[in-house]
């Protein structure tokens, strides 16, 4: 705020003042006397010392809420799995007993058996990939916002 | 450019950048706001504090509010307390001979001085309402009154310093 500013603020309150109209106060006066408070500070030195102060605890902060993020999306993404692995399961039952008219059973098990493996690996990959995605994201967001 | 709201939330997630922005706002008028309440005393310990203070407590903060108003608020409370502890030692007199640079001083000394002798609810009123861009709904709310005894201090406050001015002290 400037001098014309800080005039203008004690006009408008001697305007609005009951107590200022009975009893007139000398506002240039007092506006001169309010400006001469110059505080001999250097805010910007205030505001280094102020950041390396508070930088561990944002770090710190950072990082829990980045942990708490993994945990949470890791959680999500293991809720529907139960059902995900028992549909797998009675799909490959199913094609085993098909398979299993056609072809020899030995035969028609390693074709099941080597199928739920690679399923198995896939679902291992996705999940494995859940976290090093959202830390990735995170990482990619902090960047942008810099 | 992101509102202080705004980034109160990226602060509330440790968003450093988000930090640096809202000091390099509000350093000048929270440090002056400081200072003059103190009279200099103190101020990088209130100052740090204030915004230690903002950090811890960023998640809390109710977005729909001014964050000015809720900052200034942190500050008045710890300079109340900064108050109620043992007075601490005088300033030491700044050491010049420069005579521009003394009449600068004495010339502030006065003011401060002159601000320090108004009981602490008219200072704080005066330091709020002349010193910084608020309002008297947001002094109010800052100091937790209603807007007529803001007015009220406001008036007490002008009236002792018109006093002063005066009668100039000997």
């Amino acid at each position: 705020m400037d001098r014309d500013d800080r005039r203008a603020r004690l006009t408008a309150h001697s305007a609005g003042c009951s107590e200022c109209q009975e009893e007139p106060l000398p506002l240039d006066a007092v506006a001169s006397l309010l400006e001469d408070v110059a505080p001999d500070l250097d805010p910007a030195a205030l505001s280094r010392h102020t950041f390396a102060r508070l930088q561990p605890e944002l770090q710190r902060r950072a990082m829990m809420i980045g942990w708490q993020q993994v945990a949470i999306g890791l959680l999500l993404a293991l809720l529907p799995l139960p059902f995900v692995l028992a549909y797998n399961a009675y799909f490959l039952r199913l094609a085993y007993d098909y398979l299993s008219a056609l072809l020899p059973a030995t035969f028609a098990a390693y074709l099941v058996l080597s199928y739920a493996a690679s399923l198995l690996l896939l679902f291992a990959a996705t999940y494995a990939a859940i976290p090093v995605l959202l830390v990735q994201r995170r990482g990619h967001k902090h960047t942008a916002l810099a | 450019m992101a509102s202080d709201e705004d980034l109160v939330g990226r602060l509330a997630n440790g968003d450093e950048q988000a930090l640096r922005e809202l000091l390099r706002r509000y350093e000048r008028p929270l440090s002056h706001f400081i200072y003059r309440h103190t009279g200099g005393r103190d101020v990088e310990d209130l100052y740090q504090e204030t915004w230690l203070r903002v950090v811890q407590h960023a998640a809390r903060f109710d977005r729909t509010r001014r964050f000015s108003t809720w900052l200034f608020q942190i500050a008045v409370n710890l300079c109340r307390d900064w108050r109620r502890r043992p007075p601490p030692d005088p300033v030491a007199a700044p050491d010049s001979t420069a005579p521009d640079h003394l009449q600068a001083v004495e010339t502030r000394t006065d003011a401060t001085r002159l601000l320090a002798t108004l009981p602490e609810p008219q200072r704080e009123v005066v330091l709020l309402r002349y010193y910084q861009d608020l309002t008297e709904d947001e002094v109010a709310q800052i100091l937790d009154c209603p807007k007529g005894t803001v007015k009220s201090r406001l008036h007490n406050a002008l009236a002792r310093l018109a006093a002063a001015v005066r009668k100039p002290e000997h």
